[in-house]
């Protein structure tokens, strides 16, 4: 059996290989509120003082993020990646410039403070080839999280995304690392759900059902490359220290 | 020679010698004129010469470069005797970057919409606003029109961007890139149907000599001769000689 590591919850490592076997990739869904981001973060510290853990954030701030952590008392000594970030100023903020010399006028000293260097930033940034050119120059033992998935999803075409995940996870297997990402379920269609599940090793849902007056929540372990008999469903509870499971 | 019985509206003097005395006195202020030829015939620099002399005569000017870095285009200015450095320091005399204007408006597209076409004409009327601009240059307009793709596009542009420099009575020479065996004045057609002048640079061949003309086909608000003649660029400025009385020097 091939070395393994953490997924960060102990009832859901029992049920898979005694931990992840390194070199997997995990895909966590969920629908929003279910807990998706904190499993991820959770994940994230289960690696620290073991693995490289590189957080890559598209949605959430460098602070956010390692304030959540702190919040359910995990370590916070991991790398955090700011997709949502460089989006905000390459394009974001670009955008905002624009609106404002469409609406108000442009000025001669507008254009004077445009500089040669400016013209060279100003270049369309692909965020797709960012993320797997940071992900390549990481080195083992590394622990990677995507959070999310969904942004990629949102600007650029599918075999491109689906392209990049390939591309993360060779480079993960090949260096027995550890890769999640994360992505929202039932926004994208079916096609890209299954194109994403199955490039992945194992895929892991979390649901939340109403029960009355309660939201009961359930870890479903929907695919484990060539271990179909470990796929199951396990009840999932979240309280300050995070996520824990229960076989059912 | 102008009279003053023939001159019925302002004229805009381009300081030319030659091309006054064609155009009975300049060019009809507020017209759109196109400046059309092959490569090498001398149209960045006989405008970059109308926009010095409008500069020198109070009236401030801006040179669009849409091809060429303006940073270029000042040095080329230079060689003139009757250049003067303050008029740039002064702001008299201007230069912007196209590209530097599309990518602060964002059109980033390679083809623009009839939306990006308003955004732009706006822009360059703001610029116009903001330095009183009495003499403009775009040059050239056929990398603009690379942008609009359709006759459609390129009339509408042209149509706004005339309409709104000659409703703030600003003078433009808009330069047009054609290929020296073209049967037209402009790339796509459409440019010499709207603008209100056509100046026709091309090169002649004569004894191995290979000189530069000029020809004025056509300038609303004015009668003017459409005679061909021999253009000769000298530090002095452009000169002008017809060409059957054996100009540029032969």
């Amino acid at each position: 059996m091939a070395e393994t590591t953490s997924i960060g919850v102990a009832e859901l490592d029992k049920s898979l290989m005694n931990g992840v076997p390194r070199g997997y990739t995990i895909l966590v869904t969920g629908t929003p509120g279910t807990g998706v981001e904190l499993f991820a973060k959770q994940f994230a510290a289960a690696g620290i003082g073991k693995e490289n853990v590189t957080y890559f954030s598209t949605t959430e701030s460098d602070e956010a993020v390692k304030n959540a952590m702190k919040e359910f008392g995990w370590k916070q000594d991991i790398r955090v990646v700011n997709i949502g970030k460089m989006y905000y100023e390459k394009v974001l903020a670009k955008n905002l410039e624009v609106s404002k010399y469409r609406q108000e006028g442009l000025k001669m000293r507008d254009i004077k403070q445009f500089n040669a260097s400016q013209a060279e930033q100003s270049q369309d940034v692909n965020f797709l080839t960012t993320l797997t050119y940071g992900i390549s120059k990481l080195k083992p033992p590394f622990r990677i999280v995507l959070d999310s998935l969904d942004f990629f999803l949102e600007y650029y075409d599918e075999p491109d995304v689906l392209s990049a995940i390939r591309t993360i996870k060779a480079h993960t297997h090949l260096n027995n690392g550890i890769a999640l990402v994360t992505m929202l379920k039932g926004v994208f269609d079916n096609r890209v759900e299954s194109g994403v599940q199955d490039i992945v090793d194992i895929t892991i849902e979390i649901e939340r059902l109403r029960e009355g007056s309660e939201f009961k929540r359930n870890i479903l372990i929907r695919k484990v490359r060539n271990h179909p008999e470990k796929t199951k469903i396990l009840s999932c509870h979240i309280d300050e220290k995070g996520i824990s499971a229960k076989t059912l | 020679m102008p009279s003053e019985n023939i001159i019925e509206r302002e004229r805009c003097v381009t300081g030319i010698d030659g091309l006054d005395n064609i155009l009975n006195g300049g060019i009809p202020r507020g017209n759109t004129i196109l400046f059309t030829g092959s490569c090498g015939t001398g149209k960045t620099t006989l405008s970059l010469e109308f926009l010095v002399h409008g500069a020198l005569a109070d009236e401030n000017s801006l040179f669009v470069s849409v091809t060429e870095s303006s940073d270029k285009l000042t040095t080329n200015v230079i060689p003139y005797d009757f250049f003067e450095e303050s008029l740039i320091k002064t702001g008299k005399l201007a230069f912007v970057d196209m590209p530097v204007i599309y990518e602060r408006l964002g059109l980033t597209n390679v083809e623009f919409s009839l939306e990006d076409v308003d955004t732009l004409v706006r822009a360059l009327g703001n610029l116009v606003d903001e330095l009183s601009v009495k003499r403009l240059v775009i040059d050239s307009i056929t990398s603009v029109c690379y942008r609009l793709k359709t006759e459609e596009k390129i009339r509408e542009f042209i149509l706004k961007i005339g309409k709104a420099l000659s409703n703030r009575g600003c003078t433009s020479l808009l330069i047009s890139e054609i290929s020296p065996s073209a049967d037209r004045y402009s790339l796509y057609g459409v440019e010499e149907a709207i603008a209100d002048g056509i100046v026709l640079m091309g090169n002649y061949e004569r004894r191995g000599d290979l000189l530069r003309t000029l020809q004025v086909v056509k300038m609303r608000g004015t009668t003017h001769s459409r005679a061909k003649y021999v253009l000769d660029l000298t530090p002095a400025g452009v000169l002008l000689v017809p060409l059957l009385k054996g100009g540029g020097g032969i």
